[in-house]
Parts: structure tokens; C-alpha cells; sequence
């Protein structure tokens, strides 16, 4: 009996002490947290191969991360949520894979924290300001080069100039390795090239009649692509020995930058950068200051609840995550949170979230059928219960290709299409047009037959996506009330991805009615949220990320599409506009569900204050992109302690 | 049998349990038929309405007019637009924004305080220091103070459809009432509406009975295969125990958690029914009832009874059925029980991660909680959306608990107090 | 001991033919999900790209990478082959990651908040069962079905309702992360509070669960062994009742222990919900994004990890019983 006993003792003990080990971890992570530092340290000097193993190490901070006081200082930090989820992959800034949501991220408004871009686009006045670039840029007489210069101030973090050289290499670096900017431009773009060391010129691609092939998306080029290094780039080069993928995949911890702020520590919780307290932008050229916080960072929430309790306890500054019935936070719980606008829609839409139509399923080829259930959903509810009232509604704004923005809606003729925008949960309406089709219930079975079946089809949207699983729920009751039956479905995101952009093929079954999105706000809109909704050269595309998913093709819109960007004529453009959302509302290959801000963005007064919201006083107006993203950064130098 | 029931009605924790799982059962039968409103119909246009009486004002207006001179009214409806915390906040204003000192402003004094703001306030006055959000504030109880110490009442106008002009139908009064039972739409929402704008009580009696036959099919599938394998392994032994341990090894090497996970994913929403669902559960979890069943059958297979039967050549199938399992049946009726429970909980865990049944068809516990969540109904103190959900499966698997509990101090005697 | 080498070497034999066989399947599970992991790296890549030349050939660029346009049988060699290296290639989700540094990162989370939560959820939960039973009485009574009750909870509620009410509206503890959220990781005071208060909420939230199950468990198993024979003989040949009170809750334990060794299998997925919900960081959230974006290295990875913690654990407690329990050595004989 005893020697048992002392064996399970033992045991116990054995395991026990295994246990303690394991349950003081944290000395051990620092313990691996130093060492990799040094690892890092020693790589980048020695081999080549072994510092892309090495250096990705999440945990690796770097070494003045230690020295400085362990806390960040509450009064000198501007927490954000909803940008980046997981851990930081990477600081390269020619791939788009770093999953960096604070540092890198060139689209339409591209953030310029670390790296930065010649010009910042403005959503709220739709102009490009310079930064990187000394004064406007200007086109030649024949539309076919843009010529700027580069600030004398603009200087890289290692303090060298930032150079018209530095340009022209980062497009040929692009173009030479096949990068995402360059696969996607050089259809466009013939060339950057440096005439001297402050003067770039852009050469347009051009056309068989000599005519730049797209103006528009040339003029985009230069507030939403990063200017880079050469120097670095030709150290990456030499270091990944002229392989594209090894070139993409390169975690760059070593990039030189010309943004305000830097890396300061990442793992798998947070993301921290630090201000560079010589950036160059301090010269009375540019701000003629330093952005107010010191660090910017970024807790890693799993999901919107998480992050939304952060931001009611004040851990969170800035939040762009869609936070459900924001508005409860200051009226039932009295908190300092506030968003840009004091009440609905909170928020400026600048994209439109829309149905797609499978234009080859049965019935829905018909335009009858289209129009009735985009006549028959309920947006009111849509807008009240998915979004929370975090969208315009339909009668706030009337429906068209534009996004709310003033901007847009100055494009096209408001009354020339008035007959054709419906509100929404018109029954009779949506019954009506169906009865004078001829396409009724003839079998007596409560749904309506085209050709002699049923009129049947599944409504569809990623799983999780709550707001747009909401969404389509309200799509699929609209269709029960008017004879056609629609069911939803939510299958995982990765599943739902590959059936919708596989254009190049008939949509797979359960795919009739689809959600994707549509571009927002940007320098090439409304154009290009246009192009992608209508324009017929995705069809056919293997594996399509731009748009018209539902293969809709009608060569005159292609026409239309093919003619905006090298027209001038304000008068012309809107009567093409208009012309583009009169086909659009009649024929109905798609149709939008809601507004839907570009960021969310609302704030916690606790701590900082002074941030972007309407009638602030800004000119130009900062627009609401969480002070990161194309002229909204400018917020950065605004903002005020609110106890100081 | 009748003997077991009588004896299991004598253990208090038995009856216990069983009474709270009747009571489930008996409103999840005759809801419906008292309510029979389909749960998934959406019928709020907006999210999660408090618990409440919810009254038609448009029908109440209608309804019969009673004149109550009730002396708090007024009073009453001063206080339900500005509260204490609101006569302080106005006060900073007049001192900060309007310049008035502070002996001046008297708070409890709703006149003289309205009189001084309605002088003195100015939404687009900057006041220095102060935060956007307090500015939204100030500017939403300047637009709610309108009015408030109006004794008049409201006229109800209806417009001409020829002329377009408004025309008076009816005026109402401050000490104006209707009875509630006279007016024409009273809707009440026990527990409120969930994110969809749905009958928060309907659709949980509703999701109650689907996952509890989810954890019916699934407790049954689960059961019967462990049942079959632990009395192949354990009756038969040799190779076939082997593989059969081998195979119950593996699946707990690759925890059923994870298999459940990874199986829910592969099948894709679309055809994850509520039965798809229980069936994947119950497949993935019989592993404990095999082990356990097939110990006990060890344990059985060298008694007397047993040899005796072999001796008498009976079958393998015949001794199984008549020698064996008589003897493990009260204990796989309280694995059974068990697996019920643990069936409806990795529903809810399973719908909580998102890989739960698809949502237009049913709603379950565990979707209804999912929802609540996505719609940060926690954080944001709507209880209604989700505790009473969490409530019913703890109530569910604690009486199922304490009847298992119960039945194991009858089907062991050394366990009875 | 010649029994007990044999039954040493067979155990070991199956545990082996097990090991293989789980390793298969975890590398085979995955890859059997639908659906296409490299068009969900070309989405992330092809952000922005306004036209869609370079997105083939990006596509192409990463099936090849990745070897899944190769035959399964032969992605299978690679695998093998790599992994005897110690080398379990890139994440999916998360390239240029690799796998190992991914988990890296997240283990020791799961290791820190999951094993000592099981360790005391069990250490509560069987000394509580055992004074039930030794007790009886009131404590029996109410106690016992108290903290029935409370493991029914299902976990995400448990842990819903701890982070609303100690969260949200006490404050008393953090509601989010694995340290404080102002906190860089250093090897001070600072941080290692830090890093003990955000563990409460997660902590308790698993452990308040497990208490319940062994409660009942060992409630069970102490009243049979109190109640059998050798106890009453015991008793009449006038054994001390502290002493005989030992061997009982020693052979009461036995069969605790085996469910301990198991519940390590199940401590990923237990662990799971306290994650999301509190987003502290570990293995479990992990592997469910890991599933949800089809990154079939790392999911194969982190069940071959969950698959030899269960597996030695197993194997340690059948050996050790080979050794302890006499039934067994009986068997042994046979």
C-alpha cells in the first residue's frame, strides 16, 4: 500500500512541478523576448537567408523598447481599435500581405503614419494635398504627364532628402517585381521617371490615338501609392537576390521611412509605434509641428465586443469597428464618446454595400423580377436593425451610384432619374410590375412560377458578417411577401470568396442574390465604384477582386465606363453620370442596401480631445478616417489633452 | 419498472430536477398554442426594445378619453426629461458658458433654472475645455427642455388630402387617459426584441424546443453507439476490443471539440440543418459512454450468470441482451441523460463560434446568444437578449443533473444519504 | 515484472499505432475542408489592384509556394519531411509567419491560463466532493447542488457574465488582453501584476465550470468506497477512522486522476471561449482562425500539439497505473 502511495505522490509532485513551471510564464517570455532581440541584431548583419526566418519574430521588440519605462503614458498615447486584427506579419512596405493595418495600407485614402505618399486625398472635399509633393501637381496640355516636385524638406528617418529618384525606383522596383501596385498600374502608367533630383514625371500610358489610356487612375497614383527608399530598396534587393516572392515576403524590419512615426513594439496583443521626434514634416513647409500623441497603439481584440468594452472603459481612443447602438453609450451610460456626427447616420456613408444579382438564374434574367425585389425589401429596417441607424436612409439620400458625400451627389441630375429610385417595402408596388409581367402564381401554391417554375432563390452573404447577415435576413422576408421564395444562407468566408470571385465560370447554386461590397471614397470616384459595379471586363476573369460579380454586360455602359476618365467637361460628365444611373436603376443588375462610412470612427473624450467632427472649424475639413488615413492625419496635430 | 419510478420519485433531487425539466417541457408545448406568432418574424424596427408593455399610440389617441387630475403628473413629467445629473450639467454651462455665478442659479428651481438657459444657452458658443461629446449633450437637452413646463396640450392634426393643408381632428390634454384596455394595440414584450426586432420570449420557447431536440438526437446517436462499441469491446475482447480502444483512442487524442469544429466548418452553413447539427454532435461525442460501458462490461463478462450462459451455448447477441446489458442499463440511462445536456451545451458552444445550424428555419439557444452578442447586448446591459437564454440552459442541464444524480442514488444503494 | 514489460511494450505499441494515425488525420482533416486557402492570400494581395492582370499569376506564384495544387499524397511527403525537420512550414493566414513562430507565440497563454485552471478546478472540485460525502448533512445539501448549478453554466456564459459584472459595471478587473493594455512586456512588478489581474476573470471563468463535474464525480466514488467492504472490516478490526478516511479518498481518487490526464485533451477547446471573450491570447483562437481561413499547416500543427499533450498524458497515467492499481496487474497476468 505504501509503495503505491509514494509512486502516485511522486507522480503528483512530478506533475505539480511541471505545473508551477508552467504557470509562471512571464519570466520566461521576457527571457525569450531579449534573446530574440539579439538574434534580430546579429542576422541583419551577417546572412541573408536566415534574418527571414529570424526577424519576422512577432515578440521581437525593439531595444529601446526595454530601455524606456514599461508603461506607456497615458497622456502621451492615442489608442485606437478595429484597424489591425492579429498579430503584425510584416513592415515591407511594397507587399500588402504585413497585415499592418497601423502602418501600411495604400488604397484610397492611404495611411501615411510611417510611410508616406506625394499627395493626401480628402474625402470630405475630394482634393489632393501635398505632402511629400511641393505645391499641385500639373498635367500637360495633351493629358499625357503629370509633373511635380518633391518638398527640399522631405527627408528619410536616416536623414537623407527624399529624392524624384527615390520615386522613379520605387516604380520600377514595382514594376520590376511584379508587386501588387505595379501588376495593378502598369496598364496605365508608362513610366516615372526623375528629371532632376526634385522633379518627378509621370508618364500615362497612352492609347492607340495617343491619348492617355486612363487619366483619372494616373492622377489616383499619386495620393495612394508610398514613396520608398532606393537606398533600402537596393539593400532588400541584394538581400533577397531578385526573387519577387522572397521580395514580398521580406518583414522589412529594417525600412527606412519618411512618416511621423515607427515601429516600437508588437507581439500578439498590441501594435505600438513611436513618434520620430525629427520628422521632417515639422518644417513650416508642411505642419510646422509634430503630430501631437507620442505613441499610437493598437490593442489586438478577437472580436467587435471585445473591443467595443475597451472603448467604453477608455482604453480606446479612436474606434473604427462597427460599434452596434453606439448612440446607448452617451445616452444611456453618460459616457464622453461621441462620433462625427452628433446623431443618425453618426457617420459619413462613403461606400454601398450592395445585392448582386446571378444574372443567369432562373427568373432572375428577367427585370421584372429584379426590380420587384429590390422594390419589395424594407431598407428602413435594414438601416434601423442591422446597421443600428448607422446609415442614411433611403429617403435621406434616394438611390444612385453615388455615396452620400456632397461631392458625388453633385454628379448627376437628381431629377432626371426621380422615377426610378424606390424607397423600399413597396408590396403593391413590387406585385404590380410582377402581375403585368405575366409572372403570377399559376399552380396556386403561394409562389409565383416564370416559364412554369418557381420563382426560388437563396439570398446569400459570408458567415459572421453580422451586419450583412442582418441584412439579407430583411431580403429574404421581402421576397416572401411578394410570391417569391427566398431563403438566406451564411457560408464561411473562405468557401464564400472563392464561388463569388471565380468570374470566369457560372455562379455555383445557393449564390442568386449576393452581397459584396462597392468601393467609397476616393480620387478615381465615383468612377471607379462605377466601373466596378458595371463594367463588363471582369466577366470572364478568373479570379475577379474588382467587381460585377453578378456578369452584368451592356456595351453601352462599357462605353460610357471607357469615356469618363479623359473628360473635362463638368456638364458632360454629369450627363454622363446621370445617364450611367438611369441604366443602372433600370436595369437592376445589382442594388445597394445601405450606406456605409469608409472608417467608422468614434471617439473617447476621456483622455484626448479636439477630434475631426462636423462644423470643427478645420479647413480643410478633416474628414473622419481616424487620423491615420490621406488628409485626416492632420488630425493628429489638432488634438488636445482634455485635462491638460 | 413501475418499482424504479416510484423509488426515483422518493429521491428529492430526482423529483427536483424532473419538476424543473416538466415545467420547460409543459411551456415549450403550450406557448405555442397561447401564442402562436411565427419566433422569427422580425417586428421591431430597431434593436433590442426594453421588456414592456408596448401600447399603440396612434390607437390610444383614438381610445376613449378619461380626465384623471392625479397630482404628481406634472411633476412627473418634468423628471422624466431632466434629471437631477442634467440640472447640475446646465448648471456648469451657465457658470462656464453663460457667465452666470454661481449663487444665482438655483437647481431645484425648474422656472428659474429654464428661464436662465433659455436666455443664456447658444449651441455653437465654445465653451473652452469642453469635449465634443459634452457639446452633444448640452445641444440634445437644450432640444428636449422645449416645452418642458408647457401646461397646454397638443393638437392632432390630420392633412386635408385635397388642399394639403393640416386640419385639427382632436386635442389632447395634459390629464388626458385612456384605458389600456380599450385601445386597439397593446403588444406585450415580456422579455423585449432581440437585434432582428424579434419577440424576445416567443422566439426562445421556440429555440428551447429545437435544442432540446437537438440534444435529444444527439444524446440518442451518442448513446447508442457507445453503447454498441463498449459491449462489442468489452464483452468480446481480444482484437476487436483493441481496435475499438484504438479507435475511441483517437478520438480523444483528437479532441472532439476540435473534430466538431472542423467537421461543422467542412459542411458549410448551407446544409448545416438543426438535425445535420445534433447529428455531428452525436457522432463526435459518444467516446465517454463507450469507455465507461465497455469498463463495465469487463467487469460483467467474468460473473457467474455469464459463464453460466456460455456454458448453456447461448449466443454472444443473446447473452449481450439478456445477461449483460440489463445489468449497465440504469447506468446508460444516466450516461443518455448526460449526453443530452452535453449535446444542447456544444450547440450553444458550436453557435457561439459561429458553425451552429444556419439561422432563417430555427432559432436555438445558442444562436439566440450568438446574436446577443454580435450585438454586444452584454456590454451594452440589455439583459433580456441574453440571460434569460443562459438561464434556460442552465436550467435545462442542472435539472438533467439532478435527475441523474438522482437515479445514481437509487441504482446504487451505497450512494443513498 | 516480465507482466509488466509486456504490458509496458503493448500499451507502448498502440500508443505509437494511435500517435501515426492521429498524425495522419491531422494532417488529412483539414485539407479535406472545401474551399481554396490561396485565393484568400491573393484577396489580401490583390487589395487596391485596380486591374486584374497580376492577379493569375500572383495566385499561381502562391499555389506553387504552398504545394497545394500538388497531389495530396505528395503535399503528405513534404509534410513528413519537413516536420522530421522540425519545420512546420508557413501559415496560410499569416505569411511570410511561419507556423512555428505563430504558435510560438500563442502556447504559453494557453499553457499559463488552461493547466492551472484545470489543476485547481479539479483540486476544488474533488475536495469539495469529498467532504459531501464524508460530511453529508447540509453541506451535502446545499452546497452541492450550488455548485451543480453553477458548472452548468454553459462556459461562454460563465464567462459573459463574469467579464459584465467584474468588467464592465465593478471594474474590478480588466476586460481585455493578456496585460495591461499601456504595458510593454519587461520584467518588472508592474507587468507581472499586470499579467496576474488580467488572469482572474479568464481563470475563474474556467475553473468555477470544472468544479462542478468532479464535485460529482468523486461524491460518487467516495460514498461507494466508504460504503465497501474492506471499510467495515477495517472499521471491526478497529483501523484508526482517519487512516481508513485516507485509503478511501486514495482509491476514490484513482479514477479522478484518469479524468484529469483526459480533460488535458479537451483544454484547447475549454479554453477557446474564455479567449474570445476576454481576447486573451492562446492556442485555442488560434486554431479557430486558423480553420476559418483554412491554414492547413497551422491547424495540422496545433492538433498535433493538442494530440501529444493528450497522448503522453494518456500514456503516463496507464503506465503509472500498471504499476499502482492491482486489478490491472491482475489483468496483466491473464
Amino acid at each position: 500500500m505504501s509503495k503505491k502511495l509514494n509512486v502516485l505522490i511522486s507522480a503528483l509532485f512530478i506533475f505539480s512541478v511541471i505545473l508551477t513551471a508552467c504557470a509562471t510564464p512571464t519570466p520566461q517570455t521576457i527571457t525569450v523576448v531579449e534573446t530574440q532581440v539579439v538574434t534580430v541584431k546579429e542576422t541583419q548583419v551577417v546572412t541573408v537567408k536566415e534574418t527571414q526566418i529570424v526577424a519576422v519574430v512577432p515578440t521581437a521588440a525593439p531595444l529601446d523598447a526595454a530601455a524606456v519605462a514599461a508603461a506607456l503614458p497615458r497622456n502621451e498615447t492615442l489608442y485606437f481599435n478595429g484597424q489591425q486584427w492579429g498579430p503584425v506579419v510584416g513592415w515591407n512596405p511594397y507587399s500588402s500581405s504585413n497585415n499592418n493595418a497601423m502602418a501600411i495600407s495604400q488604397q484610397d485614402s492611404a495611411r501615411v503614419t510611417m510611410f508616406e505618399t506625394p499627395y493626401l486625398y480628402n474625402m470630405l472635399d475630394g482634393k489632393q494635398y501635398p505632402l511629400l509633393a511641393d505645391g499641385d501637381y500639373a498635367w500637360n496640355d495633351a493629358r499625357t504627364e503629370i509633373t511635380f516636385k518633391i518638398k527640399a524638406a522631405a527627408k528619410w528617418s536616416d536623414g537623407t532628402p527624399v529624392t524624384a529618384e527615390d520615386y522613379a525606383y520605387t516604380w520600377a522596383t514595382h514594376v520590376k517585381y511584379n508587386t501588387p501596385t505595379g501588376a495593378g498600374n502598369k496598364d496605365y502608367i508608362e513610366d516615372i521617371v526623375a528629371v532632376d533630383a526634385q522633379t518627378v514625371v509621370i508618364k500615362a500610358k497612352l492609347n492607340a490615338e495617343g491619348k492617355a489610356v486612363n487619366p483619372l487612375l494616373v492622377s489616383a497614383f499619386v495620393s495612394t501609392n508610398y514613396v520608398i527608399q532606393k537606398a533600402w530598396t537596393e539593400i532588400l534587393e541584394a538581400r533577397v537576390g531578385g526573387d519577387a516572392t522572397a521580395l514580398l515576403a521580406d518583414p522589412a524590419e529594417d525600412v527606412v521611412y519618411s512618416g511621423p512615426y515607427h515601429k516600437f513594439y508588437t507581439d500578439d496583443t498590441k501594435v505600438v509605434m513611436v513618434r520620430d521626434d525629427n520628422y521632417w514634416g515639422q518644417d513650416a513647409s508642411m505642419w510646422g509641428k509634430l503630430p501631437v500623441p507620442k505613441y499610437l497603439a493598437h490593442a489586438i481584440f478577437k472580436d467587435n465586443a471585445a473591443g467595443f468594452v475597451a472603448l467604453q472603459v477608455g482604453q480606446v481612443d479612436v474606434s473604427q469597428q462597427f460599434n452596434a447602438n453606439i448612440q446607448d453609450l452617451w445616452l444611456k451610460n453618460m459616457l464622453p464618446i461621441s462620433t462625427y456626427l452628433p446623431e443618425a447616420p453618426y457617420g459619413i456613408g462613403a461606400s454601398l454595400p450592395t445585392a448582386f444579382f446571378n444574372l443567369k438564374s432562373h427568373g432572375l434574367d428577367q427585370v421584372a423580377v429584379r426590380k420587384a425585389i429590390a422594390m419589395a425589401v424594407d431598407y428602413d429596417t435594414i438601416i434601423s436593425n442591422a446597421m443600428t441607424n448607422q446609415s442614411a436612409t433611403f429617403n435621406q439620400v434616394p438611390r444612385s451610384l453615388m455615396n452620400p458625400t456632397p461631392g458625388e451627389q453633385a454628379l448627376y441630375n437628381h431629377e432626371a432619374v426621380k422615377d426610378l429610385q424606390w424607397a423600399g417595402k413597396d408590396y403593391e408596388g413590387a406585385k404590380a410590375l410582377l402581375d403585368e409581367a405575366g409572372i403570377v402564381d399559376t399552380d396556386g401554391d403561394g409562389w409565383r412560377e416564370y416559364e412554369g417554375k418557381k420563382l426560388s432563390y437563396v439570398a446569400t452573404c459570408p458567415n459572421g458578417w453580422s451586419d450583412w447577415q442582418a441584412a439579407i435576413e430583411v431580403v429574404a422576408a421581402a421576397g416572401k411577401e411578394i410570391g417569391i421564395d427566398i431563403t438566406s444562407n451564411y457560408p464561411e468566408w473562405s468557401v464564400y470568396q472563392t464561388v463569388v470571385t471565380k468570374s470566369d465560370a457560372p455562379l455555383a447554386e445557393g449564390y442568386d442574390i449576393f452581397m459584396m461590397w462597392s468601393a467609397g471614397a476616393g480620387p478615381t470616384m465615383p468612377w471607379g465604384r462605377i466601373r466596378n459595379l458595371l463594367s463588363s471586363e471582369f466577366v470572364g476573369m478568373a479570379s475577379n477582386w474588382n467587381g460585377n460579380w453578378g456578369q452584368y454586360s451592356n456595351p453601352e455602359v462599357d462605353a460610357l465606363i471607357q469615356a469618363i476618365p479623359g473628360e473635362t467637361d463638368e456638364a458632360k460628365l454629369i450627363e454622363m453620370y446621370t445617364e450611367l444611373v438611369r441604366i443602372y436603376l433600370t436595369e437592376i443588375p445589382s442594388f445597394t442596401l445601405m450606406y456605409r462610412p469608409q472608417s467608422f470612427h468614434a471617439v473617447n473624450e476621456t483622455i484626448w480631445t479636439n477630434f475631426p467632427h462636423q462644423d470643427d472649424g478645420t479647413n480643410p475639413p478633416v474628414p473622419p478616417l481616424n487620423l491615420t488615413d490621406g488628409w485626416s492625419i492632420a488630425g493628429l496635430y489638432n488634438l488636445m489633452l482634455t485635462t491638460p | 419498472m413501475s418499482y424504479l419510478l416510484q423509488q426515483a420519485f422518493r429521491s428529492g433531487k430526482f423529483v427536483f430536477g424532473f419538476s424543473i425539466f416538466a415545467t420547460i417541457l409543459l411551456i415549450v408545448f403550450i406557448y405555442p398554442l397561447v401564442i402562436p406568432d411565427p419566433p422569427l418574424e422580425i417586428i421591431g424596427q430597431g434593436t433590442f426594445f426594453e421588456p414592456g408593455i408596448y401600447v399603440n399610440v396612434y390607437d390610444s389617441i383614438r381610445a376613449p378619453t378619461y380626465i384623471l387630475n392625479l397630482r404628481g403628473a406634472a411633476a412627473n413629467r418634468i423628471a422624466s426629461r431632466l434629471n437631477q445629473a442634467d440640472r447640475l450639467a446646465m448648471k456648469e454651462w451657465l457658470m462656464a458658458g453663460g457667465g452666470i455665478a454661481e449663487d444665482e442659479i438655483d437647481i431645484e428651481d425648474t422656472a428659474l433654472l429654464l428661464g436662465l438657459w433659455v436666455n443664456h444657452y447658444s449651441p455653437t458658443k465654445n465653451v473652452p475645455g469642453m469635449t465634443n461629446a459634452r457639446r452633444n449633450y448640452f445641444a440634445r437637452l437644450d432640444i428636449s427642455l422645449r416645452g418642458l413646463l408647457s401646461t397646454e396640450g397638443v393638437s392632432v392634426a390630420v392633412k386635408n388630402p385635397d388642399t394639403g393643408v393640416l386640419e385639427e381632428t382632436s386635442f389632447i390634454a395634459q390629464s388626458d387617459y385612456a384605458n389600456i384596455n380599450q385601445v386597439a394595440n397593446v403588444r406585450v414584450l415580456p422579455l423585449g426584441t432581440d437585434n432582428f426586432g424579434r419577440d424576445m420570449l416567443t422566439q426562445l420557447v421556440a429555440a428551447t424546443r429545437v435544442s432540446l431536440i437537438i440534444g435529444f438526437i444527439a444524446g440518442l446517436l451518442a448513446t447508442l453507439i457507445g453503447l454498441a462499441l463498449g459491449l462489442l469491446g468489452g464483452y468480446i475482447g481480444g482484437i476487436v476490443d483493441d481496435v475499438i480502444m484504438f479507435i475511441t483512442n483517437l478520438f480523444i487524442v483528437i479532441p472532439s471539440f476540435v473534430l466538431l469544429i472542423l467537421i461543422s466548418f467542412s459542411i458549410g452553413q448551407e446544409k448545416r440543418g438543426a438535425i445535420t447539427v445534433a447529428l455531428v454532435i452525436g457522432l463526435t461525442s459518444w467516446v465517454w459512454t463507450a469507455r465507461a460501458v465497455r469498463s463495465q462490461v469487463i467487469s460483467l463478462r467474468n460473473r457467474d450468470h455469464v459463464n453460466l450462459s456460455k456454458l448453456s451455448g447461448h449466443s454472444i447477441g443473446y447473452i449481450i441482451v439478456s445477461d449483460i446489458f440489463p445489468y449497465i442499463a440504469s447506468y446508460v440511462v444516466m450516461a443518455f441523460i448526460l449526453q443530452i445536456s452535453s449535446g444542447i451545451l456544444a450547440e450553444a458552444g458550436l453557435s457561439i463560434l459561429g458553425l451552429g445550424p444556419r439561422t432563417t428555419e430555427f432559432p436555438t439557444l445558442g444562436l439566440m446568444m450568438n446574436w446577443a452578442m454580435i450585438y454586444q447586448a452584454q456590454i451594452l446591459g440589455k439583459w433580456w437578449a441574453y440571460l434569460p437564454v443562459l438561464i434556460i440552459i442552465a436550467l435545462i442541464t442542472f435539472s438533467m443533473n439532478l435527475m441523474n444524480t438522482g437515479l445514481d442514488q437509487i441504482f446504487n444503494p451505497a450512494l443513498r444519504e | 515484472m516480465k507482466g509488466y514489460w509486456k504490458y509496458f511494450l503493448n500499451k507502448f505499441g498502440w500508443f505509437l499505432i494511435t500517435f501515426v494515425c492521429a498524425f495522419l488525420l491531422n494532417f488529412t482533416l483539414p485539407r479535406l475542408m472545401p474551399g481554396d486557402p490561396v485565393a484568400a492570400i491573393v484577396s489580401r494581395l490583390a487589395q487596391g489592384m485596380s486591374d486584374a492582370t497580376g492577379v493569375q499569376a500572383i495566385y499561381q506564384q502562391y499555389a506553387d509556394l504552398f504545394a497545394t495544387n500538388q497531389p495530396m499524397h505528395e503535399q503528405f511527403f513534404i509534410y513528413i519531411r519537413n516536420v522530421a525537420r522540425g519545420d512546420f512550414g508557413f501559415s496560410f493566414s499569416q505569411y511570410p509567419r511561419t507556423v512555428a513562430q505563430v504558435i510560438k507565440g500563442s502556447i504559453v497563454w494557453t499553457l499559463a491560463l488552461q493547466f492551472p485552471a484545470i489543476i485547481v478546478g479539479w483540486l476544488i472540485g474533488n475536495t469539495l466532493g469529498a467532504l459531501a460525502a464524508y460530511l453529508k448533512g447540509g453541506f451535502d445539501k446545499v452546497l452541492m447542488p450550488i455548485s451543480i448549478f453553477i458548472s452548468n453554466f454553459p462556459a461562454f456564459g460563465m464567462a459573459v457574465i463574469l467579464m459584465v459584472v467584474f468588467g464592465v459595471y465593478l471594474q474590478w478587473f480588466p476586460t481585455s488582453g493578456g496585460y495591461g493594455f499601456d504595458l510593454i512586456p519587461t520584467l518588472s512588478w508592474n507587468f507581472i501584476w499586470s499579467v496576474i489581474v488580467h488572469y482572474q476573470l479568464p481563470f475563474w471563468s474556467i475553473v468555477l465550470i470544472a468544479i462542478g463535474g468532479q464535485a460529482i464525480g468523486m461524491r460518487s466514488m467516495a460514498i461507494y468506497e466508504l460504503n465497501a467492504d474492506y471499510v467495515k472490516y477495517s472499521r471491526f478490526l478497529g483501523i484508526k477512522d482517519r487512516k481508513i478516511i485516507g485509503y478511501v479518498f486514495r482509491n476514490a481518487m484513482l479514477p479522478q486522476i484518469t479524468g484529469l490526464a483526459l480533460s488535458v485533451g479537451t483544454m484547447v477547446g475549454g479554453a477557446l471561449v474564455a479567449e474570445i471573450i476576454f481576447s486573451y491570447p492562446g492556442l485555442g483562437f488560434t486554431l479557430l482562425t486558423a480553420v476559418r481561413g483554412q491554414d492547413y499547416p497551422l491547424i495540422s500543427a496545433a492538433t498535433l500539439i493538442i494530440t501529444i499533450m493528450v497522448l503522453s498524458a494518456n500514456f503516463l497515467i496507464e503506465i503509472l497505473y500498471g504499476f499502482i492499481d492491482p486489478r490491472i496487474k491482475a489483468a496483466q497476468a491473464d
